[in-house]
């Protein structure tokens, strides 16, 4: 029943294929980070709740340390590393360079991928639609201003639809 | 840039500014090097402030280099100064300082040298982007050039002359950060993400007092520890016990997770913690040595006589820092010599703490700080450097060490609690004639917590004097006196953004907000009147005008909060300046809020709309990365105001995980307008922090201004709020919806103590009497015939048809469920099922001869499937669902042999089944069966159609489904006719209803039968969970045309066949559940918010992989009782073998009884409106709490 932990499994991570002597019920997001080395990807809780870790899986949001590494043979997964083509960065990591959407960055994996994700199933989401999306996407450095400036970049808004009419500054 | 700049400096360097330290040996303030790179060297760090690239900024200044010519080492304790933790937001104020000083001084440096070279003289030379020219001259020389091979040491001068600000060309602009491309593209190496050659992964078991760090018992607490319930663990490597410290290493992070959780671990009970529920009470009888900054004008004289005198108390919460990444590090302890990965904020003073542990010299340690998540003061960063440390030591080999979420949550130093009390008057005039302040601040710089767990340093009681932070208020009062008491932690805390500075400017700028309503003035222009420092007075002026700040004498209170969808608009108040370090210590930038609020008179809620904050911060090096600074901090304190709070139970901390500890989400986020007084020329100050600290007087009275009632204690929940309103206004008129209330839990609630189980319990007495007269009446039957035992059959000698289909009717008898232990070789026995009457365990079905079935013949398995009987002639008990499997023909039942004996046999002798007496005389059973059992085949019912008559054949034969969904008598029989699949226990599980008479709220139809056998899920109902979800996987190897057949079967049970349009009708039901869902209004709604909302809201699936049931949907939380949500709850699920979902994560190492009780009231109450709440849901939780541990220690 439990499966044996020399088992292989297949994942298709960033357009490889890799098959991997992983225990099948490690965390998607150890097996990322540890075994393919990858940093996008962060451990932030564990349990679902911070975004930290989202990769993209078929294209949906996916909260890589609840998912079992087992339990995503065969399925399309992306993750940060994997956005940028030929070098150049996915349209949604350029508007959060524009915007300077980064205070540590540590939450900025799940609030790009997160974002990423929206845009592909709803190209032009409004402000309302950006912050549900984001709803469950946790940020402590408290960059959520720029962070939304970045969303609405990415998604054809003014950037500074909500701020700057008020803000004016040095 | 770190990275970059590591690559050998010593080598290459030319120009190196430094100073001899006492100790003999060079600190480096900065390098050119050969090549014309600079590098400046900081002993603060970057804590995601973006303050690498202001003090790059500074250097490339000073120098006219380049920007991108300039990189940064910040906090290596090999390679830059001892400059103190990074805190307080003064790395710009004071680190940079010396720093900017070795710029100028190399400029000096360089440009005499190339005076030479250019024959000019130095003053007439400029440098531009890094080339050094005389004016008129066409050549140009880089650093390197000028350096020309040689090496340059020189020693620090801080006097020499810098630039003067008005010729600033790079400082003062928004260069953009460095650090950003590389965060974006996933190429930055966070601490986390440092990977070395032969590394293996640390866990850490921290003991039961979680955020407690003085009395005796810390570094004692430690019973026994045992190695061997980890030692076999696949990947196990060590595990490392000093004291109370207890680490575990593996070869992979998940298995050492895996050991972590499995070790068996047993702790002394901590004494109690004073109970924090009050903390006012718990503050002011703590121990305190008061210490008196300020005192004059004889306030005692002065109060009595003034014409206003108020007297008031304002309470702060405990708080998280919260980092979004649990705090990790890297050590590489070899040959006496220890690297450390760090993502500390003080590096010099976390080597200081490890020569204590280590017992090193500071000169064999070597700190390598990297980014890590934000911390915004002490949190466990520096504790699990010492955690990796100590288990490298152990293994000699590179050890990754990650803390958990909840680890990080329980035991970071908290932001202390902080209770204040003020007391002052108004003269006759409305002048401010008297202010006694008082304040305690139970907090430390956090111990690390290696020193106190392994005994090095002893738990004792330690005050610090940091709770005098803008303690002294910026209005002139006549008479003043301001005392700060000074206390150790009560629980575990150390500074955090804002120190004491945010709660003492909450009580001075709420205090001073109610002065000048009892003066009845405007609030800014009864602060402009007495405001001691004009600059300050300048910066509230501009805001005020910046914001549109409506005078008033007194709250306007927008209405009664009827009308409108039941708002109240404000507009609230306050400045502050933070002050930091020792007494009286320096002010950092000027912040002033103005903050505009709607609170929803029903519900309590505040909602921040606005925020203005005017903010002085003299000279700024990079105004965006000063702009953003601001941003963070209104957000984050924003947060902290308004929904921040550490729980604590059983004396310890209870907020492990987001659901508990609820921070700021984007719906929530407010407008900010940043006013930023341009101050070329006045020096720079600390920047950001100080916007934090007016935010939670300049809310406070915000909500005052609407509504007319003062709040005191933070945070503002909506409970809070609401409970406020009502007690100065009454009660508004009850809701028309229903709003579950929190279940309030007795105080001082206990789980009760472990029983027997309650049906046992109740039925003992009563069975002792039916077993004795079944015995008498079962005289002559009790005794049953051996059957030979015969050589195990080849299984050559069966057709590759009949093994397939025996393949088949195992899969959909689910054999292997039961027979086989959790981990173990499948079929071997010796699992153990829960009955009414003991444990029963699974027998060994392998055809091993001796421990299994190897010896039986055809005849002898017939014979135990129909009647119950063992091949040696005792009873079975009906555990094993012979009753079921009697209705299986004759044919599938010689097929189900043959597969069986063509397994490979093992050799297993499981446990023996013990059972209470009467239940242990096996003989009995003969009795039973002649009451209960019937071995007979079903005959086709030939009105229905060829599909039923298969499904019922598979159901009520093989797949023996009533088994778990049918009811028992008090001796453990299924119930037959009207109660038959009525529902039924399996493993503590509730097996629903099958007839149609089940609690899920939508019915279920065929193809949702089919959906949920085939896939494990279906959509209008929810995933298999519990016994059913091995089921689900077993019957896998079933064909589709049987599955299909099962549920054109079970579909038939129902009396009434579901109708309409099913998914208008799910759609019905969720809608209903969420309307109204916010504001969370109780622990259960902000649990449900924080942990389950991400995937079971309405929505989800169509935005997440692997999103959850709208929980409206499901069964669990419709059912009668609350067992099964309870269990999945603390158990999460397992990804089904289809793919049709993934994992759920299990919630039992993170919310305590209490909170899942409050979850799974609050779930009921919320998804499954029209039914009664559960009673007794704690005890239930307990109890189900309790039968897990039980069945994990029995497992092993
Ligand atoms: S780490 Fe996966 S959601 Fe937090
Ligand atoms: S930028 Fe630090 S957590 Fe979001």
């Amino acid at each position: 029943m439990t499966p044996k932990s020399d088992a292989a499994i297949s994942l298709t991570v960033n357009g490889t294929d890799h098959r991997l002597a992983v225990p099948p019920a490690a965390p998607l997001l150890d097996v990322l980070r540890n075994d393919l080395r990858l940093n996008g990807p962060k451990f932030g809780c564990g349990l679902g709740q911070c975004g930290a870790c989202t990769v993209l899986i078929d294209g949906l949001a996916a909260r890589a340390c609840t998912i079992p590494a087992g339990s995503v043979a065969g399925r399309r997964i992306v993750t940060l590393e994997g956005l940028s083509r030929d070098g150049r960065l996915d349209a949604v990591q350029e508007a959060f360079v524009a915007e300077q959407a980064v205070q540590c960055g540590y939450c900025l994996n799940g609030m790009i991928m997160t974002l990423k994700a929206l845009t592909l199933r709803d190209p032009a989401p409004d402000e309302r639609a950006i912050r549900e999306a984001l709803r469950y996407n946790l940020c402590r450095c408290g960059t959520h201003l720029e962070i939304l400036a970045a969303a609405r970049r990415a998604c054809g808004l003014r950037p500074d639809a909500r701020l700057s009419a008020r803000d004016g500054g040095a | 840039m770190t990275d970059a700049a590591r690559t050998g400096d010593q080598e290459e360097a030319r120009l190196v500014i430094e100073r001899g330290s006492a100790s003999g040996s060079a600190e480096t303030f900065l390098i050119v090097h050969a090549d014309g790179r600079v590098t400046g060297h900081n002993g603060h760090v970057d804590l995601g402030t973006g303050i690498a690239t202001a003090l790059a900024q500074i250097v490339a200044e000073e120098l006219d280099a380049a920007p991108d010519q300039v990189a940064m080492v910040l906090g290596d304790t090999g390679r830059t100064p001892d400059q103190g933790p990074t805190i307080a937001s003064e790395t710009i104020q004071v680190a940079a300082v010396p720093l900017r000083k070795a710029a100028a001084q190399a400029r000096g440096i360089l440009l005499s040298r190339a005076a030479r070279l250019l024959d000019a003289a130095p003053e007439d030379l400029a440098i531009e982007a890094g080339l050094v020219f005389a004016p008129g001259s066409n050549r140009r020389l880089g650093f390197g050039e000028i350096l020309a091979g040689a090496t340059i040491r020189a020693e620090l001068d801080l006097a020499t002359p810098v630039k003067p600000a008005e010729a600033y060309r790079l400082v003062g602009t928004s260069l953009p950060r460095v650090d950003i491309p590389d965060k974006v593209s996933g190429r930055a190496t966070y601490v986390h993400d440092v990977r070395l050659p032969g590394m293996l992964h640390g866990r850490v078991v921290r003991p039961p007092y979680a955020g407690r760090d003085s009395g005796d018992f810390i570094g004692r607490s430690l019973l026994f520890v045992d190695r061997a319930s980890v030692a076999s663990l696949p990947g196990f490597v060590e595990l490392v016990v000093i004291a109370d410290f207890v680490g575990i290493v593996c070869e992979r992070e998940d298995q050492a997770a895996e050991a972590a959780r499995r070790l068996k671990i047993a702790w002394r009970e901590p004494p109690p913690l004073p109970g924090l529920d009050d903390l006012a009470a718990a503050l002011t009888a703590h121990p305190a040595t008061p210490r008196t900054l300020s005192d004059h004008g004889d306030v005692e004289a002065v109060l009595p006589g003034s014409a206003v005198r108020l007297k008031r108390r304002y309470v702060w919460p405990y708080q998280m820092h919260a980092s979004i990444g649990p705090s990790c590090a890297v050590a590489d302890f070899r040959d006496g010599l220890l690297t450390l990965w760090s993502g500390t904020q003080n590096p010099h003073m976390l080597r200081g703490d490890l020569c204590r542990l280590l017992q090193l010299p500071p000169e064999r340690i070597d700190i390598r700080r990297h980014e890590a998540a934000g911390c915004y003061g002490r949190n466990c960063a520096d504790d699990v450097s010492a955690d990796a440390s100590l288990l490298s030591r152990a293994v000699g080999r590179p050890v990754r060490v990650q803390l958990t979420r909840a680890e990080e949550h329980a035991w970071e130093p908290k932001g202390a609690a902080q209770l204040i009390d003020v007391e002052g008057g108004l003269s006759a005039d409305g002048g401010l004639a008297a202010y006694d302040f008082e304040t305690r601040y139970p907090s430390n710089r956090g111990p690390n917590l290696a020193l106190l767990l392994t005994g090095a340093i002893s738990p004792d009681p330690q005050p610090s004097d940091m709770g005098d932070r803008t303690a002294i208020p910026p209005y002139r009062y006549a008479a003043e006196r301001i005392r700060v008491h000074d206390m150790a932690p009560i629980v575990r805390a150390s500074w955090m953004r804002g120190v004491s500075a945010m709660p003492n400017s909450f009580a001075h700028e709420s205090f001073i907000d109610e002065l000048a309503a009892a003066a009845v003035e405007d609030p800014v222009a009864f602060r402009l009147r007495h405001l001691k420092d004009p600059r300050a007075a300048e910066l509230v002026r501009a805001t005020a005008g910046r914001a549109g700040w409506v005078e008033r004498s007194g709250p306007r209170r927008t209405g009664d909060g009827s009308g409108e969808g039941g708002k109240l608009y404000g507009q609230g108040f306050a400045y502050a300046v933070y002050v930091h370090g020792a007494f009286p210590g320096t002010a950092a930038a000027h912040a002033a809020w103005i903050a505009e609020v709607a609170v929803d008179r029903r519900t309590g809620e505040v909602a921040l709309e606005r925020v203005v904050v005017g903010h002085d911060t003299g000279q700024m090096i990079n105004p965006a990365g000063v702009r953003h600074q601001i941003h963070g901090n209104v957000v984050q304190s924003a947060s902290r105001v308004l929904k921040e709070e550490v729980a604590f139970e059983n004396s310890t901390v209870a907020s492990r995980d987001w659901g508990s500890y609820p921070i700021a989400q984007f719906p929530e986020i407010p407008d900010v307008d940043v006013l930023m007084l341009p101050r070329p020329a006045d020096p720079p100050l600390g920047v950001g922090e100080s916007a934090s600290v007016p935010s939670a007087a300049a809310i406070a009275n915000a909500i005052f201004d609407a509504t007319g009632v003062r709040f005191r204690e933070l945070p503002f929940t909506p409970e809070r709020i609401k409970a406020g309103l009502d007690a100065a206004w009454g009660a508004p008129a009850p809701p028309a919806r229903l709003e579950p209330a929190a279940p309030a839990p007795a105080p001082g609630t206990v789980s009760p103590r472990r029983r027997p189980p309650l049906l046992r319990r109740l039925l003992a007495p009563v069975l002792a009497g039916l077993a004795a007269t079944i015995g008498t009446a079962a005289v002559g039957l009790v005794l049953r015939a051996p059957i030979a035992p015969v050589a195990p059959p080849d299984p050559a000698t069966w057709s590759a048809a009949t093994l397939e289909r025996g393949r088949q009717l195992a899969a959909l008898g689910d054999c292997a469920v039961c027979h086989t232990v959790p981990g173990g070789s499948a079929n071997a026995g010796g699992r153990a099922i829960e009955t009414p009457f003991g444990t029963v365990y699974s027998t060994n079905i392998t055809p091993d001869p001796e421990t299994g079935i190897g010896a039986w013949s055809y005849p002898a398995f017939a014979r135990a499937m129909r009647e119950g009987i063992s091949r040696d002639g005792r009873h079975l008990y009906p555990a094993f669902p012979y009753s079921a499997f009697a209705k299986t023909g004759e044919a599938d039942l010689e097929a189900l042999y043959a597969h069986l004996m063509a397994q490979p046999p093992v050799r297993a002798t499981p446990p023996a089944t013990a059972l209470a007496f009467p239940f242990n005389l096996r003989p009995l059973m003969a009795g039973w069966n002649a009451l209960y059992h019937k071995a007979e085949a079903l005959r086709p019912v030939v009105s229905r159609s060829e599909a039923w008559n298969r499904g019922r054949y598979l159901v009520e034969g093989l797949g023996h489904c009533s088994a778990c969904h049918s009811p028992r008598n008090p001796l453990g029989a299924e119930k037959r006719g009207a109660a038959h699949l009525s529902g039924g226990i399996a493993d503590g599980w509730h097996a629903p209803a099958l007839d149609g008479t089940g609690e899920a709220p939508l019915g279920w139809t065929q193809d949702a039968l089919y959906a949920y056998l085939r896939t494990g899920r279906s959509a209008e109902h929810g995933a298999a969970a519990g016994s059913m979800a091995p089921v689900v996987a077993s019957l896998t190897g079933v064909p589709d045309t049987d599955i299909r057949a099962m549920a054109v079967y079970l579909a038939s049970l129902s009396k009434a066949a579901p109708q309409g349009d099913r998914q208008a009708e799910a759609a019905r039901l969720v809608a209903a559940s969420e309307a109204d869902i916010r504001p969370a209004q109780s622990l259960g709604a902000r649990l449900y918010d924080g942990a389950c909302a991400v995937c079971h809201r309405s929505g989800a699936e169509a935005t997440l992989f692997n999103a959850g049931t709208p929980l409206a949907l499901t069964t669990a939380v419709n059912a009668a009782a609350p067992d099964n949500l309870i269990r999945t709850i603390f158990g999460g699920l397992a990804p089904a073998a289809s793919g049709a979902h993934s994992a759920m994560p299990g919630f039992a190492e993170t919310f305590t009884d209490r909170q899942v009780a409050a979850l799974v009231s609050y779930l009921r109450s919320r998804f499954a409106r029209g039914r009664a709440p559960w009673d007794d849901v704690e005890a239930r939780v307990a109890k189900i709490r309790a039968s897990l541990s039980e069945a994990s220690t029995a497992g092993g």
